[in-house]
């Protein structure tokens, strides 16, 4: 008997027919009853029988729903490579959990999103099939080649189909890695693609039309509201999701979004950036020429200090390359750790500090235990967030002349020299 | 063609019902949110979204969720200060809400339904707005139940817990604005066999259905919370999904009218079937109308639309032909081409009308070859719509051919119905992956006493007379009734003054729907321990209804009433006494009932006769 058989279930007194469905569950059969409703049936002292095999492929099923869909090519519209590296935009359920997974390539996301058609000729690219929490330095590197590639290949831009967990960090690294002539949109959804509410369709067709557009950058395009009326565009190395579910988890921290895409406008696009205005500087497309940095020390860490910690958990700390401090107020750390920190950066550790309150500005000179963490040699990341610091130190260290300077810089959009209020 | 005339028997009527009941938990199914309803004024915020229709777990689509997505539409929510993310679709559902779940299984339990080992919530695809989510959750609970009627045994199939959709406030330009207050209610749904075989026998199935719902004194009482899906077919024809029957009395109309519809279109169908009827191919008729004085046609044309028209082969006559009460095979064919975004359509058993000329009925026939056995049916709108809507006019004109099509129509009120969508199938059913699935433990649900068995018990224990009894028992205050008799309310007095006293103010004019539960119980308890004469529960609860925030302590001060200790009663029967004292030594005990009267009036009904006739007496015995 296996998932996908018809069978008559005798229980109980009871009986029923459907079709078993692929479980863990190890006391409960699933059945699909006819009118296609689930339910779970005790094993024991259910007597199974076997009606009809493999009337369904159950574990083939979603995916297999479509035809292919036929994708020509037109020359009146712009080239715009789909990436994909799995996450809820493009997920279907996953038996052996129950929960989520993701288990698309580009062309489903077409098939998954038709409204997508007719925008832009679409080049397809799987390079990760992950949920967005097990992303790994590596891929960062994966698919910064991979959007070189396609750039060279002739993409007029390019939208990363992300996982919402990490999306901030992928869309620093490749901001430091990559220099770009065509916009790189990352999106994805906060609601799984399963649902018909799901945010996947509109966040892809703003992004779409976003990678048309005129702005060179590493962006996030994801809800501004609750409501499918507005895309955010977030610089990559200045957006943080703040949220753990909402549409609108994806914020510009300590300012306003680059630009934003108005959905009403964007679904009559036709890849002509559609919808899409920007309120702040930013580099044109064509203005850089496209090159690639994709090495990375990845011996760094992102450490938080809270009251009560062990000091010992920063033992582990002995003979990294890099540590990025995500520290109290404007910068502090327990005056008991500051030896431990000097001696890091004695034994040649890179040590910037970042701030916990997320928006704001390190500040060092004004109370003691900053000009001690100065004189320990700590360095101030000025406003850098702390995860876009970790990715900008791994970057750094094989990157810059003098990393530990590097920290105290703007290299792509991350760090303000000044403090304007913005609210 | 009569009721009385039908032998459904002969006809093979085969009916089930489908009974929605909205339960009147604390919290919703899946979220904290109260289940109160609100006033859509009260909104404090609005949010709109799109929905598109997704694959099913076997990777099939929905027809009538495909059906539903071929209108661009952009859904507005009004959302309340109750109003949390699950509800707006921006955060994972709760787990399932445990009072639902008991709730849930009494009512199994009354329907001798099994409960399930392991229930798993499904989602329902839905893909009109009702539901922020673009699915409704369910879960199937219980199976294999039964009920009984006088004319036999109405199986249960299966017992459902799920959640109710959101109101709908109103269409807009743009598509539709709902009420998120009600989305997300518990909701129960019963599905019966299709063991019914009269329309007498589904209205008392649904009866007494409606009547074990009841009895667990934790359902939603009023318009709306309970609603009833028909499943009506005969032979050679075919199932018909009926939904929102709001009215319970209308049951045997809807079923009856139904069973019209199918007979009426199965003699369409033999008619057809032997004139060799055929729907022709669809064409543009504009040029037909070119100098029309039709408004509606006029009006599509001039702002751009076109006119599209099919020929219906044979049809003469029989589009026309009436199939229910004022609603004709025409009105069918209508129904479907509204669906398409069309206002509907013109058919030549109807013309010359509406501004249509003769001539232009002439040409129309020339244009698409028809001959006078023959109908056209036409629809003018813009041109995708004009398009998209013949062709479903079309469509359901093919299916007259074939004979009765499987659909779910609308309950109207006037007993009719009307056309809705395809029937729903397993396609739309997907796993709600956010909410592991529960195992049931239905040992711990107690078994309610049902409202009948109330009714013997309230008269033979509590000795309520039998009308006063069933009145109480069906009513909305049972729960009350039960909570205030256990509180040392003597009972008669708690089942009039919840019943007769109310239903009284109520003609009055007074609101009694806003006086809180709690406040009625205090005021109930208020005569009991002897602070309120009887005499002033009038006063206070019209008092307690115009400002439904004051205690029923201050409602008697608002009204006047009560409030007259022993003593100040002992004082103003001693002046009567007294002014009266010669009459008293006269007559001693026989001047009582004339006094009485009179200390009554002095305390103007603010202390109970017990307590002053009681002063009274002692007071004549002292001067006696």
């Amino acid at each position: 008997m296996n998932p996908g058989d018809r069978v008559r279930v005798d229980h109980d007194g009871a009986t029923d027919e459907g079709v078993l469905m692929p479980t863990t569950d190890e006391a409960h059969l699933v059945l699909k009853l006819d009118g296609g409703y689930n339910v779970g049936i005790a094993r024991e002292g259910a007597d199974v029988e076997l009606l009809e095999s493999d009337v369904y492929d159950v574990e083939e099923g979603e995916a297999g729903g479509g035809e292919d869909s036929e994708i020509e090519f037109d020359e009146d519209l712009p080239t715009v490579a789909l990436v994909s590296t799995g996450g809820t935009i493009a997920s279907t359920v996953d038996y052996r959990t129950g929960a989520v997974t993701a288990r698309f390539d580009a062309e489903d996301v077409l098939r998954a999103v038709p409204e997508l058609a007719g925008r832009a000729n679409y080049r397809g690219r799987v390079v990760a099939d992950i949920l967005s929490e097990n992303m790994e330095p590596s891929i960062w590197q994966e698919l910064a080649r991979a959007v070189e590639e396609e750039i060279e290949a002739g993409a007029d831009g390019v939208v990363v189909m992300h996982g919402t967990d990490t999306m901030q960090y992928s869309a620093a690294a490749l901001s430091y890695m990559l220099d770009t002539p065509v916009p790189i949109v990352f999106t994805g959804s906060q609601r799984s693609a399963d649902r018909p509410s799901s945010d996947n369709v509109m966040n892809a067709v703003c992004a779409v039309e976003a990678a048309t557009a005129d702005a060179a950058e590493v962006m996030v395009c994801m809800h501004a509201t609750p409501s499918d009326d507005d895309c955010a565009l977030h610089r990559g190395t200045r957006v943080r999701k703040n949220h753990t579910s909402r549409r609108d988890a994806f914020e510009t921290v300590g300012g306003e979004p680059l630009g934003s895409v108005d959905y009403e406008a964007a679904k009559d696009g036709q890849g002509d950036a559609a919808g899409v205005s920007f309120d702040s500087e930013y580099t044109a497309r064509g203005e850089a020429e496209l090159a690639i940095n994709p090495d990375l020390a990845t011996d760094v860490e992102l450490v938080k200090p809270t009251p009560g910690m062990d000091p010992a958990a920063w033992d582990y700390l002995d003979g990294k390359d890099g540590v990025i401090v995500e520290g109290t107020g404007l910068g502090h750390v327990h005056t008991d750790l500051i030896p431990r920190l000097e001696e890091l950066v004695e034994d040649g550790t890179t040590v910037a500090m970042t701030s916990q309150c997320i928006e704001g500005r390190v500040c060092d000179r004004v109370y003691d235990t900053g000009r001690d963490l100065l004189d320990a040699g700590v360095v101030e990341a000025g406003d850098t967030l702390p995860g876009t610091a970790k990715v900008k130190l791994m970057w750094a260290l094989e990157n810059a002349r003098n990393p530990a300077d590097a920290m105290g810089r703007d290299l792509a959009g991350e760090l303000t020299e000044e403090s304007q209020p913005w609210t | 063609m009569s009721d009385d005339a039908r032998d459904y028997e002969e006809l093979g009527l085969v009916a089930g019902l489908e009974i929605h009941q909205q339960l009147d938990t604390e919290t919703k199914l899946f979220c904290e949110s109260p289940t109160e309803l609100r006033e859509p004024e009260e909104a404090t915020h609005t949010i709109t979204r799109e929905l598109h229709p997704t694959r099913s777990e076997l990777g099939e689509l929905d027809e009538a969720a495909m059906e539903e997505s071929r209108v661009d539409r952009t859904f507005e929510y009004l959302a309340y200060d109750t109003t949390c993310l699950v509800e707006e679709d921006d955060e994972p559902p709760a787990r399932i809400d445990e009072e639902a779940l008991e709730v849930a299984m009494s009512i199994a339990d009354l329907l001798d339904a099994d409960v399930v080992d392991q229930a798993h919530v499904m989602r329902k695809l839905v893909i009109d707005g009702s539901n922020t989510s673009g699915f409704q959750r369910s879960m199937l609970l219980a199976q294999n139940g039964e009920i009984e009627t006088s004319e036999g045994s109405v199986g249960i199939v299966d017992v459902m817990l799920e959640e109710e959709s959101a109101q709908r406030v109103e269409e807009t330009e743009e598509g539709v604005r709902y009420s998120l207050d009600r989305l997300g209610i518990p909701l129960v749904e019963i599905g019966t066999a299709p063991d019914i075989s009269t329309p007498e026998q589904a209205y008392e199935a649904a009866e007494h259905i409606g009547m074990l719902l009841r009895s667990t004194g934790s359902v939603k009482r009023g318009l709306g919370t309970i609603r009833q899906d028909v499943n009506v077919s005969i032979a050679e024809g075919a199932r018909v999904e009926i939904k929102g029957v709001q009215a319970l009395g209308d049951i045997r109309d809807i079923v009856a009218n139904e069973v019209d519809r199918q007979v009426e279109l199965l003699e369409i169908r033999d008619e057809l079937d032997a004139r060799g009827a055929a729907v022709g191919e669809v064409s543009d008729v504009s040029e037909a109308f070119a100098d029309t004085d039709s408004g509606v046609i006029r009006g599509a044309l001039d702002s751009g639309g076109k006119v599209t028209a099919v020929p219906l082969y044979g049809f003469d006559g029989l589009v026309g032909r009436e199939i229910q009460p004022d609603r004709r095979l025409g009105t069918e064919l209508s129904d479907h081409a509204k669906r398409a975004g069309a206002g509907g359509i013109f058919h030549t058993d109807e013309l010359p009308a509406y501004g249509v000329t003769e001539d232009e009925v002439e040409s129309l026939r020339e244009a698409v070859d028809a001959g006078e056995d023959d109908a056209v049916a036409i629809v003018a709108a813009g041109a995708d719509v004009a398009d998209q809507a013949i062709e479903a006019a079309a469509d359901r004109a093919r299916s007259a051919i074939e004979g009765v099509p499987e659909e779910t129509r609308g309950a109207n009120d006037d007993g009719t119905t009307r056309y809705l969508r395809p029937l729903p199938g397993a396609a739309r059913m997907y796993p709600e992956t956010d909410v592991p699935p529960v195992e049931p433990d239905p040992s711990e649900v107690e078994t309610p006493e049902l409202l009948t068995e109330r009714v013997e018990r309230y008269a033979d224990e509590l000795g309520l007379d039998e009308g006063l009894a069933e009145q109480v028992a069906f009513g909305r205050r049972m729960v009350l009734f039960e909570e205030a008799v256990e509180a040392g309310v003597d009972p008669t007095f708690a089942a009039s003054t919840l019943e007769s006293t109310l239903t009284e103010l109520s003609r009055e004019g007074v609101d009694v729907a806003s006086i809180r539960e709690d406040a009625l119980l205090n005021t109930l308890l208020l005569v009991e321990d002897g602070d309120l004469p009887k005499e002033g529960v009038n006063p206070v609860l019209t008092a307690l209804a115009e400002d439904p925030d004051l205690t029923p302590e201050d409602a008697m001060e608002e009204a006047g009433v009560g409030g007259v200790g022993e003593d100040e009663v002992r004082e103003a029967v001693q002046e009567v006494v007294e002014r009266n004292a010669e009459q008293v030594e006269e007559e001693g005990m026989g001047a009582f009932s004339g006094l009485m009267g009179e200390c009554m009036g002095a305390l103007r009904g603010q202390a109970g006769g017990d307590l002053v006739s009681e002063v009274l007496r002692e007071e004549i015995q002292k001067r006696a």
